[in-house]
C-alpha cells in the first residue's frame, strides 16, 4: 500500500541524528538552511541533503522566502497513520454511543425479535 | 503460538454494555433505517449521514457521513461472516475526504452479559509491528524527543 511505504521512508528518515536533530529545532518554529547549519557545524550543502530526505518523506516542507529557503514541519506522513486509527476509534465510539443513546431513548426496542422472528425477519 | 511477530498489526479493540438483547443490539446496528437514526443521534448539527446496508456475506454495508458535501468521511464494509446475533464479521475499507483510503478486518461480537449486552469491536490490519510500537511507546503530538529517545532504544 502506498501509505505503507510512506511510513516507511517516514521511519528511515528518522533513523538518524542529524536529522532528528533537525525535527526537533523544527519544533520550535519554521528555520532557513542556514539556521539550522550553524548549531551542527555542518556545511549548507550537508544540510540540505538531510533536508532533502526530510522531505521526501513527508517530514517536512520548504518554501521559498524571498532569498532564502524557509523549512517547517510537515509531519502530516505520521499524522496520516494516526489519523486511520483515531478516524476509527471516533467512528466506532460514535456507533457504540449512538446506540447506548438510541436503546435508553427507545426502551421498547432493547428486547429484540427472537420470539417473533422465526422466518419472518424483515 | 509465536507465529505472530511477522504478521501481527496493530489493532483497536473497544468493548461497551449496552442496554438491550443481542437480538436487538445486532439488528439495532444491522438494520440501515436504525442506523440512520442512531449514528447521527449525537451531533449537535444536522450533517450528511448515509447508510446503506446489504446484509448477507459478500455484500456491503455502507457508510457517508460529514459535516457537509465537501468533507466526507466514508466507510465500507463487506460483510464477510454474520451470525445473529453473536458475531459480524467484516472488511473495512474507510476514506476520509482527502481520498486516502485504509482497509482493515473487523470483528464485533454481542454477548448476553448482566441482563444486557457486550458488544466487543476487534479492529485489525492497520500498517506494519513497527508502527504499532511506535504508537504504543508514545503519542505524535510534536513529541520529537520521545521519537529520538524511541529510535535510539531499537
Amino acid at each position: 500500500m502506498v501509505q505503507q511505504q510512506a511510513l516507511d521512508r517516514a521511519f528511515a528518515a528518522l533513523a538518524d541524528e542529524t536529522r532528528r536533530g533537525i525535527l526537533t529545532r523544527l519544533g520550535d518554529g519554521p528555520a532557513t538552511i542556514t539556521e539550522l547549519a550553524t548549531p551542527t557545524g555542518m556545511t549548507l550543502t550537508g544540510i540540505r541533503k538531510h533536508v532533502d530526505v526530510l522531505e521526501t518523506a513527508g517530514l517536512v516542507t520548504t518554501e521559498k522566502v524571498g532569498r532564502v529557503r524557509q523549512v517547517q514541519l510537515g509531519t502530516e506522513r505520521l499524522d496520516d497513520a494516526m489519523a486511520w486509527i483515531s478516524f476509527y476509534q471516533r467512528l466506532w465510539e460514535r456507533r457504540l454511543d449512538g446506540l447506548e443513546v438510541y436503546f435508553t431513548l427507545h426502551p421498547e426496542t432493547t428486547h429484540g425479535t427472537k420470539h417473533d422472528t422465526e422466518g419472518t425477519e424483515s | 503460538m509465536s507465529d505472530t511477530e511477522t504478521g501481527e498489526t496493530i489493532g483497536l479493540r473497544l468493548t461497551r454494555q449496552l442496554p438491550a438483547s443481542p437480538e436487538a443490539v445486532f439488528d439495532a446496528y444491522t438494520d440501515a433505517e436504525k442506523q440512520k437514526i442512531w449514528f447521527s443521534i449525537l451531533d449537535e448539527e444536522p450533517g450528511i449521514v448515509e447508510i446503506e446496508v446489504d446484509l448477507r456475506v459478500g455484500g456491503k454495508q455502507t457508510a457517508v457521513w460529514g459535516p457537509n458535501r465537501d468533507t466526507l468521511f466514508r466507510e465500507e464494509q463487506t460483510f464477510v461472516e454474520i451470525d445473529r446475533p453473536h458475531r459480524l464479521v467484516t472488511e473495512s475499507t474507510g476514506s476520509d475526504p482527502s481520498g486516502d483510503e485504509m482497509s482493515t478486518h473487523v470483528e464485533i461480537t454481542f454477548e448476553p452479559h448482566d441482563g444486557g449486552t457486550l458488544v466487543t469491536v476487534v479492529q485489525t490490519g492497520f500498517p506494519t509491528p513497527n508502527v504499532r510500537d511506535f504508537f504504543e511507546t508514545m503519542v505524535w503530538v510534536g513529541a520529537l524527543d520521545r521519537i529520538e529517545a524511541y529510535l535510539t532504544r531499537v
